[in-house]
This record gives structure tokens, sequence and C-alpha cells, in this order.
């Protein structure tokens, strides 16, 4: 027995020796970063940030992926940037712009003395030419250039002209008014690429960026680490502070976080909310939270029987306790969801007051709709953990056991992530779970884009079709009066809730877990932001 | 073990009068064996809390109490609550009627299923023997959760069909058994008398080679079951078996696997509940073994 035990050790020892030796050049790199950090006085230097997924790609534009985006927020700038921790319109590559009067001409100043990495001049030119691009694309190439209303010669495509008035003024002439046009010029994926490096890489730009952010691109390594490096010729003095940043990928929530205890990394995001009070504990790391703008929700699918019932519908809604699964399964942390979309959106009802949890009224409304023996149905839930809804399989329990209590018998299934969604684009479940985290903070984004009819087949899972719904929205898409708009997404709120397609479940705050010693780190609501900001103590 | 066994056969000699029963000096040995004994005693403890479970819990095995969730184990509740507030202790003892029922039925399904073919195999021989034989040995090619879980992901997650799959990758093991077994009393004298008096196939298998086989069944089955409950347990973990809220030992093993700082006692009983089963399955297994194999009774 000790023999054999000393022979374990013994070849644990050797595997180990082997396994370093391995690993020989990440270790050289490490300490390459432990030597530029002495150089720098005693201040840390460097920061990895770990993930729970590696990104498809490091163009942005080819996209619509979060873990895309939280790397080339740092690479790429955008003509225009959301305010730190909101999605207000700052001033970004554009320092200053005019609207015409009827809201088809946006002429833009840009920012004089700004270079790509590779050395060329950003100018009006390679504005113009990084929208030509995008327009000439498709959905498949650049599905994100669709918050456009389309492409060219579509129909729906709502910039007619990008040109450039002299070397540093853009003018953008559209077919149509876009209320929320400036805010999508804010989104990620429209950070503007220097011209000369899409040409030379063409299809390799997706692993070799070229932009005019704080950081730029050094290395990609699939599945594993992507690293920056300072952009030393940054137009904004003084910044970015760190010198490198180091994008890791490690899947699962606990090993990540084991990991930062570990002191292999500053700083991941998906904590578990159940892992919250571990990381409080510790008194070398902090929580952050994420502003929250995201939805979790369950969907009926409102063709399939008995859901095409609004009575059941609303009889269900009574039948969820929102306070205790957030009590339970997001520490408190999120606030029970009443719209479609979270309360920090311009046009959010106010008044709108939910479905109480009521199951005496919840059994009453399924009688009135002929079920009052109940019904069997299929309640499905993610197989992952998502930022709005990080234990989806746990909430779906509880909606269990609240629904069996009014002689609805939920069957919990699930599927693998991507079939889950290709599943539920079909329109297969009776109903579902899932979320949404808005993108540029605007309520089109949100009712639009997930409730109407013309989202049935992409994003409207629920199959949920109003003609009124539609109008309004539509309405709203080309008002530019701020007001009047917020009163149609008033109204389009009280329709939702009355049709009930959804059960709105939680508006959720996203945790992430650093070392102490990190500061200057804003997270976004969007979910990606630069780390222009962030240094060490 | 086999000594003590090896004694009491030895001993049993000596009497003369008790060789008249041998199921009397079987149990006798049993007896003895105190280690079987014990087997034996905690698997009549499971046997009995599954039966009584509605008596024996003290709550509802699916009520939620989310103001209750993790508590941990106290007066109130023994083993402590899980993250929906459900009682542990109770959801443990309607676990038992879960996994004595997969158990069970599983390992009856694979002997039946798997003595049928054995004998079919083993006393007609021949080409039919060629097609059962390689297709066991296909089956035992794979690893046995492996193709419990191709099983399941063709029938669908549940616990009937785990059981199904279960059942379905021993059948191998049984069949194999009962077709050495089924070889060697086919070569004896009494079946050749049989058969020379012109019994037909079907009486002598019935009446005269399937008693003769039946002790390795026996012996087999109880390690059997021992191995389903652990088989069911991991599928139930894989989210494969029982599906919420039912109290499946595996089943709550997986869903409380986060919890393995925060709250140890919901992982600690299930895991206790199915190793102390096992055991007793195996240690009763065990002193079968060494009681009704002739070749250890010598």
């Amino acid at each position: 027995m000790n023999k054999s035990m000393r022979m374990l050790l013994v070849s644990i020892l050797a595997i180990s020796m082997f396994l370093v030796g391995c690993s020989g050049k990440t270790n050289t790199a490490t300490e390459g970063e432990n030597g530029s950090a002495s150089e720098g006085g005693s201040k840390k230097d460097t920061l990895v940030f770990a993930r729970g997924g590696d990104s498809t790609s490091l163009d942005p534009i080819t996209t619509t992926e979060g873990e895309t985006f939280k790397v080339t927020e740092n690479i790429f700038e955008t003509l225009l940037e959301y305010g730190e921790q909101d999605t207000t319109i700052h001033p970004g590559l554009a320092e200053e712009w005019k609207v015409s009067p009827d809201n088809l001409t946006y002429t833009f100043k840009l920012r004089e003395g700004v270079k790509f990495h590779d050395g060329t001049d950003f100018n009006a030119d390679a504005v113009v030419y990084n929208f030509e691009r995008w327009m000439n694309g498709d959905a498949d190439k650049f599905p994100y250039y669709t918050m456009f209303g389309g492409f060219k010669g579509e129909e729906g495509h709502v910039i007619k002209e990008v040109k450039a008035v002299d070397e540093h003024t853009v003018e953008f002439v559209l077919n149509r008014p876009q209320a929320p046009f400036l805010k999508n010029l804010a989104m990620s994926p429209f950070g503007i690429a220097s011209p000369e490096a899409v040409e030379e890489q063409g299809d390799n730009f997706r692993s070799n960026p070229v932009g005019t952010g704080p950081f730029k691109f050094v290395e990609w390594k699939q599945n594993d680490r992507i690293v920056l490096e300072k952009n030393q010729e940054y137009w904004q003095d003084g910044l970015p502070k760190l010198n490198k940043i180091i994008f890791r990928v490690i899947p699962e929530n606990t090993a990540r976080l084991n990991a930062l205890s570990n002191g292999e990394i500053d700083l991941m995001d998906g904590l578990n909310n159940s892992d919250e009070a571990s990381v409080t504990g510790n008194s070398s790391l902090q929580v952050i939270e994420r502003p929250s703008m995201n939805v979790g929700y369950i969907g009926f699918t409102v063709n399939r029987k008995p859901f095409d019932n609004k009575l059941v519908r609303q009889a269900l809604s009574h039948a969820i306790d929102k306070k205790s699964i957030i009590d339970s399964f997001y520490g408190g942390k999120a606030d029970a969801a009443i719209n479609p979309m979270p309360p920090s959106i311009e046009g959010y009802n106010e008044s709108i007051e939910d479905y109480p949890y009521d199951l005496e009224k919840a059994k009453e409304l399924l009688a009135e709709a002929g079920y009052e023996d109940g019904f069997e149905m299929d309640l499905w839930a993610m197989p992952v953990a998502r930022p709005y809804m990080p234990e989806g399989m746990k909430v779906a329990e509880v909606i269990q056991e609240s629904f069996s209590k009014i002689g609805v018998k939920a069957n919990i299934q699930s599927v693998d992530w991507a079939t889950y969604l290709e599943k539920a684009a079909k329109g297969d479940f009776d109903a579902y779970m899932l979320g949404w985290t808005g993108d540029n903070g605007d309520p089109d984004n949100f009712l639009y884009t997930l409730l109407d009819k013309d989202s049935i087949g992409s994003n409207n899972y629920s199959y949920y079709s109003s003609d009124e719904l539609h109008d309004i929205l539509i309405e709203a898409q080309t008002e530019s009066d701020q007001t009047k708009r917020n009163e149609l997404y008033k109204k389009a709120q009280e329709i939702i809730k009355e049709d009930a397609p959804w059960v709105p479940l939680v508006h959720s705050t996203p945790l992430i877990a650093a070392t102490k010693d990190l500061q200057g780190y804003k997270p976004h609501p969007t979910g990606s932001e630069a780390l222009t900001h962030v240094e060490f103590k | 073990m086999a000594e003590l066994a090896k004694n009491a056969a030895e001993m049993s000699k000596v009497h003369p009068e008790d060789t008249a029963s041998p199921l009397k000096e079987a149990w006798r040995a049993f007896c003895k064996n105190r280690l079987a004994l014990a087997g034996l005693g905690i698997v009549i403890f499971f046997i009995i809390i599954a039966i009584l479970a509605p008596v024996i819990a003290p709550y509802s095995f699916k009520e939620q109490e989310l103001t209750k969730r993790l508590l941990a184990p106290s007066s109130e509740h023994w083993f402590g609550t899980d993250d929906f507030g459900r009682d542990i202790f109770s959801r443990i003892v309607y676990g038992a009627r879960i996994s004595l029922w997969v158990g069970f039925f599983a390992v009856l399904g694979s002997a039946v299923l798997g003595t049928i073919l054995g004998v079919i195999a083993g006393y007609y021989g021949r080409w039919l023997d060629t097609v059962i034989s390689r297709t066991f040995d296909i089956m035992l090619a794979f690893p046995s959760i492996l193709l419990a879980i191709a099983v399941v992901a063709i029938l669908g997650p549940s616990l009937q069909n785990a059981l199904i799959a279960i059942a379905i990758i021993n059948i191998p093991n049984f069949g194999r058994l009962v077709r050495s077994k089924v070889l060697s009393v086919k070569q004896e004298e009494y079946i050749m008398a049989a058969r020379a008096v012109g019994m037909k196939d079907s009486r002598i298998l019935i009446h005269h080679i399937l008693p003769n086989s039946m002790t390795p069944i026996i012996v087999q089955s109880t390690l059997a079951i021992a191995t389903a409950i652990i088989e069911a347990a991991a599928l139930g973990f894989l989210g494969l078996g029982a599906q919420a809220p039912s109290p499946e030992w595996g089943k709550m093993l997986a869903d409380s696997k986060q919890y393995l700082v925060q709250a140890p006692w919901t992982l600690f009983f299930p895991g206790l509940a199915i190793m102390l089963t096992v055991l007793g399955f195996n240690l009763m297994g065990d002193g079968l073994r060494d009681v009704l194999d002739p070749k250890m009774k010598q």
C-alpha cells in the first residue's frame, strides 16, 4: 500500500513536470508580465480578464455575440459613445454633430489627429469606406447592420448615402427618419476599422483587427486567450492606464472564481449569485455590479393550445411568485419585471401594475377559460447560465411547483443551447424561458425586436401577433419627438400586458468579481465596455 | 468469507440430518456470515423505509418553502433543507422508493431476458449461439454507462426510460452466465437420461436445466441491483434519469453540487443513502455467493 502510494506520488510529480514543460511558453509570458510591472515602478499594469466563452470574431460587425464586443470595444471606437454607465449619447470619434430639421441629414464633425493602429489616418473617407463596406453586405456577413433597416437596395434601408464633405466632415442622408439613429451609431458593432487593413487582410481581418481604440491587438489563441497591448499613440492623453490586457476563457463559473481567488486572474464576469457571499467574505476580492438593462421571461407560444387563450396566459401570470424566485436564485439582486423592457429605458410605463401572485385568481381564470381541471404542458428551461437567468433550471422548478398548485402539470424540458434557440424560433415550445440584454437602450430594441409580428421567426419566439401593437411600434420608429414616442411605447406596453404573451420575470443585475486593488472599472449595461480607465492601486 | 462458508459446509457434513434441505443449510451458513447479515439488514431497512415512506417522512418531498432554503440539519429538519426549502430527510425517504424500484425492476427485466437468451444460446448452440453471444460481446465492448446514455438519448430522458436502459445494458451479464451454466448442465448424465427417454426440449429446459442454473442467477441479481442503483443515480446526476421534482438520489446530488461549500448536507445525505444501499446489496450478494456457489462449497 505504502509503496503504491509512493509510486502514485512519483508519477504525479513526473506528470506535472511534463505539463510544466509543455506550458513553457505561457510561463515566459507571465515572467514578461512581471518584468514590465517592475519596470513601471511597483505598479501592476497587466490585467487578466477571464470570461465564460471565447470571442467568435474580432471584427465586431461580423457577429451579434457579446463575448466579441467585450474585446473589440477596446480595439475599435464608434462615431458616438454611450455614457459611462448609461446609453445617453456622447462624442466619440465624432466631436460634434448637427441634425437637419426634417431629421433626414446628420452631419458629423470628426476628431482630428486620430490615427489607426497601423499608422494610417482616421478621416471622413475611412468612415465612408466602413459604411459602404457594411451596407453592401448581407445579413449573414454583417448581421447587426440590420439595425439600419436592411442593406443597400432593400426597401427598409434607412441610410440613403454617406458622403465625405471634407477631410473631417461626414454627412449621412437618410431615406426616412429613424428615431434611434444616433443610439444605433454608438453600438459596439459599428466600430470604425482601418480601410487599409481591411483591404489588405480581407477575410483575415476578423482575426487581425485594426482600429483606433485604446488597445492594439497582439495575439489570439482560440479558446484560450486574446492579448491586447496599450496603444501608445492613443488620442486621449494619459490613457489607457493599463499596459496590457489578457482575455482568458474559463468556461465554468466556479472554476473561474477559483482562478480569481488563486490570483491567476484579476477580473471575471458571470459570478453566480450563490457565490457572492464567498467573494465579499474574501478581503482581497470585490464584487462589482453591472447596471441592469435586461429582461428574463417566460414566453408562451400563442399559436399552440391552450396558450392561444388569453385567459390561460393571464391565469399563469398570476401563478408565479417572482419575489421568492428573486430572493432565492438572484440573491435578492434583481427587480421583478412587469413590462417586457427594464425601467431604466425611456418610455417605460410606470403606471402598469403587475399580475399579483394569486393562486385563487389564477384558478378562477383557468375555470373561466374552460380548464377548471388544469392541463399538462412542457416548460422549456435554458441549459446554460445567462446574465438575466443564472440558474434557469432552478427557476423552472419553482414555477413547476406553483403551477402544480393550480392543477397545471408542467414537465421541465431542456436541450443544448443552440438547438434550444433554434426550436424556440420555430415555435416548437409550449412555454419557454428566455431573456434579452438591450443593445442600445432604446425601447424599440425590446418591444419591436421581441414582440412585433415582423419579428416572428427571428426574436419573437412567442409568435405573438397584434396588428394594433404593430401599428404603434412602426409609428414610434419614425416619430422623432421623444415625448410622443414615449407615449406610443407606453401604450404598447399596455397592450402587451393585457395580451400577456410573456410573463416578464426579472431584470437582473449581473455580477462581476475582481481583485480588491483593481479600480476604474465601470461595467456598461449593454454588456461590453472599453477598459480605458482601469488600473491597479 | 470463503473460509466461513467452507467451515459451515464442513460442519454441515458432520450433521447428516441437515443435508436433507439444501436451502436450510444455505440459510444457516448465511447466518454465520456476519457481514452478509449486516448487508441483509441494511437492505431490509431500506425496503421498510421505502414501503412506509408516507408514514416516516415528516414533510412532502415536493412542497417548496423558499423562505427556508439551505437550512442546516436541526431538530425540525433532521437532514437540513435543500435550495428549494424542501426537507432533505423526507426526500431521501421517498427517494428510497425510486432507487429500490429501479434496482429491482431493471434487474428483473435483464435477468428474465438474459436467462431466456442464455438458455437458448447454451442449449441449442450452433448459429443461434453465435448470434446471441456475439451480440453480447458487442454490448459488453461499450462502457456500460455510455450504452445507457445512448439508450436514454434515443428514448428520451425519464425515470422509466432510465430503468429500461439499465435493464438493457445488464442483459449480457446474465446471458453469458446462464449460457455457460447451461453448457455444463447440458452434459450431465441426468439430462442425457431425460433425453434418452424421449423428453421434449421444452420440458428438459423448464424442469431440469433452469432449476439447476438458478443459483448463479440469484447471486448475480443481488449484485446487479447494487450496480443498477448506482447506474440510475449516475443517469439522474447527468439529468437523463428522474426528472424534477422527483427526489431521486443522483438527481439530488446533481441539483446541489454548487452548494458543496455553502451547504454540504445537501450532498452528504443523498450520497450516504446511495452508498449504504449499494453496500447493503453488495454484502448480501457476496454472502449469497459464498453459500450458494458450489465451487466455494467444494
